[in-house]
């Protein structure tokens, strides 16, 4: 998942726990192999390499439904939470921090729309040129469906953590909550909140990973797929709720919002959340017992 | 957003839980519960001027409650209970006119009734991958009076979970063999059945709230009478239906609840009552909550209701003095403590009942002389394993 991974599961017995835990990494290395964008071998690859194609190709119902969920996030957004930005992707270059001519943005904007996607019968369409990327989708499906699948296994207590995305198998062997530590964007290792999770999920966002400063401005990679530029809204923000797909689907929607808008959302969501916002003051709120400190 | 965001978390979660890893068929309980309830019920005792002869003390009454719930294979439930009360004290037998002409009240025996009751049910669940259905089967036995019993339910969840419908059928035979019959000429064996089918929808409207509301129709015919009442003439067909609604409100700045609750009733006695009642689910911790909860309960008199009863009419003329069936209000409060441990669960409640025909929103032509007033404590403990 090119990120920490963790998951753990108490049990009675240390074997079967041992070979549980081994089928819980082998239904991430599932996730992984089928929908990441930086293998050749996978799924969702093949779906960029098919843009163009008039014949479609053929999706299995796992994707249709990731699909499905993604429509949702597109539409509840208003068009913010577009996964076929990646075409953007490529022509705003953030490690050498070189802003890409307006001409060379106007260019790209026709290949982002997710509207211009279909799919009917297994087959999915889209035009020459789109990319897909399920970020913030389907890491945070990955932390939930192997934690689901821990429970099915019969395991109640365990957490999933993949790469900061936490999904609750079941509370602490003494039942209790799992404190999760939100780190300072700026100093990673000084959590500026925790976060009680006792069911459901955990997700984050933030652009403090990849931008730039240019004249004093600051671009992050968290890009508009209505204008083609990066959004100035929240630096970063960290969300409970029911399923950690939903948490990362808030978040990520809060990240694409402007700044005033985001901390509405997020306020409206009634889930426990702690944000930075862009003068980098820390705010939020949690249930009581989870309070933040 | 000009969408409402707690309708765009809705649909976000919708299709979140239709995702295949995380969409999960409806699930049995994965541990077994076992749990005990002790609760006494007891009502005031009269007084000598609203009794001037005989026993003056009420209904007291103890409850012990067993109930056992555990997962059976993978998609299976099974429950089973048992009930044990014990009862003291006495029941009104008869009104009559006092020396000042207003209506007294007799209660029952000399020495007051003693009795118990047990029941025991056993009841199975099956789960689906979108719903469940099961039944079950119970017996119930007092001195002069046996119960057998039985229903069926099921369930199924709509629209990603977020509404479900269910549906049940319960079934009832009962018999009735007072003591005593011959000595004070009651009547001997007599028997009664109830049937009753519900309907119900319940709707999740955001990630905070949700509401139910449920019908339901019951048929009794037989005996429906008080056997114990010198006079007690009720008709032998009965049609009740209720219709009862829910809201539940979690209010997350307060991490507390708000459960508000209505329900109105009606039988072809007569009797239309209303009830409503509010509790507030308070967490004080993650572990401990108190829950003050507030009813009002409103009621119209039975057409044949008297609060005199009348010798002089005819055995076929319909009458009956049970309070029950006068028109009256009640108000009652109630507060509850619960300790959840995790493995361990502790709920200790205590309510107070007030019943008055002052209380009554319909007209009280006959109050009732025996409106009772009670209190009732419960401690209930919990355990899962």
């Amino acid at each position: 998942m090119g990120s920490f991974c963790e998951i753990q599961i108490f049990d009675e017995s240390r074997i079967h726990a041992k070979k549980i835990a081994h089928q819980l990494s082998a239904e991430v290395s599932r996730l992984e192999l089928k929908y990441s964008r930086f293998r050749d071998d996978s799924l969702l690859t093949q779906i960029n390499n098919s843009a163009g194609n008039q014949t479609g190709i053929k999706i299995d119902s796992e994707t249709q439904s990731l699909l499905e969920h993604a429509l949702n996030c597109f539409e509840q957004s208003n068009g913010l939470f577009d996964i076929t930005s990646g075409a953007l992707q490529k022509i705003w270059d953030f490690k050498k921090g070189i802003i890409p001519s307006q001409s060379q943005i106007d260019k790209v904007l026709p290949l982002v729309d997710f509207h211009k996607v279909s799919w009917k019968n297994s087959y999915l369409f889209m035009p020459q040129g789109m990319q897909i990327d399920f970020g913030g989708i389907v890491k945070e499906y990955a932390a939930d469906s192997t934690a689901r699948l821990g429970k099915s296994l019969g395991i109640q207590y365990g957490l999933v953590n993949l790469g900061g995305d936490f999904s609750v198998i079941g509370p602490q062997p003494d039942n209790k909550p799992w404190p999760i530590g939100v780190s300072n964007p700026k100093r990673k290792h000084s959590p500026i909140a925790t976060i009680n999770l006792l069911n459901g999920g955990l997700a984050s966002s933030g652009d403090y990973e990849r931008f730039f400063m240019h004249e004093g401005k600051r671009y992050s990679h968290i890009l508009n797929p209505k204008t083609g530029w990066p959004n100035s809204g929240l630096r970063a923000v960290s969300i409970a709720a029911n399923l950690c797909t939903v948490a990362g689907s808030i978040a990520t929607i809060a990240m694409l919002l402007n700044e005033e808008d985001a901390k509405a959302w997020l306020q409206d969501s009634a889930f426990p959340h702690v944000y930075m916002d862009s003068e980098e003051n820390v705010s939020g709120f949690a249930l009581k017992e989870g309070a933040l400190n | 957003m000009k969408k409402s965001t707690s309708q765009s978390i809705i649909a976000l979660s919708s299709s979140a839980l239709a995702l295949p890893g995380i969409a999960l068929a409806d699930a049995p309980p994965t541990q077994s519960t076992i749990s005990y309830k002790i609760s006494n019920y007891q009502e005031d005792d009269l007084s000598r001027s609203e009794a001037p002869f005989g026993e003056l003390e009420r209904y007291d009454i103890d409850v012990h409650q067993f109930q056992l719930v555990t997962p059976v294979g993978r998609n299976m439930s099974l429950q089973v209970a048992a009930n044990y009360e014990s009862l003291s004290g006495a029941s009104p037998w008869f009104t009559s006119r006092g020396l000042d002409g207003q209506p007294v009240v007799n209660l029952s025996g000399a020495s007051g009734i003693n009795d118990s009751r047990t029941e025991v049910s056993i009841g199975g669940r099956y789960y689906l991958e979108n719903g469940s259905f099961g039944g079950n089967v119970g017996y119930s036995e007092e001195d002069d009076y046996r119960a057998v019993y039985f229903g069926f339910s099921g369930e199924r969840h709509y629209n990603n979970n977020q509404t479900t419908l269910s549906a049940g059928f319960s079934h009832s035979s009962d018999d009735i063999s007072p003591t005593d019959a011959e000595l004070f000429n009651r009547v001997r064996e007599e028997d009664k059945r109830s049937n009753s089918v519900y309907i119900s929808i319940s709707q999740i409207i955001n990630p905070v709230s949700s509401f139910q509301s449920a019908l339901s129709i019951t048929e009794k015919s037989g005996f429906l009478s008080d056997p114990y009442k010198l006079r007690d003439i009720r008709p032998d067909d009965k049609t009740q239906i209720a219709w009862s609604n829910s809201y539940r409100r979690f209010f997350v700045s307060a991490n507390a609840a708000l459960h508000i609750n209505y329900r109105y009733y009606h039988d072809d006695f007569g009797i239309s009552s209303h009830t409503s009642d509010l509790s507030w689910h308070q967490n004080i911790s993650r572990a401990f909550r108190v829950v003050p909860s507030l009813r009002y309960y409103s009621q119209s008199s039975a057409d044949f209701f008297t609060n005199i009863d009348d010798f002089s009419t005819p055995n076929t003329e319909f009458q009956s003095s049970d309070y029950r069936l006068s028109a009256f209000g009640a108000v009652s409060g109630g507060l509850s403590f619960i300790a959840d441990m995790g493995t361990w669960k502790a709920t200790l409640t205590a309510e107070r009942y007030v019943a008055n025909e002052k209380y009554s929103t319909y007209n009280v032509t006959e109050p009732s002389t025996a409106l009772v007033k009670y209190s009732r404590i419960s401690l209930g403990v919990d355990f899962t394993f």
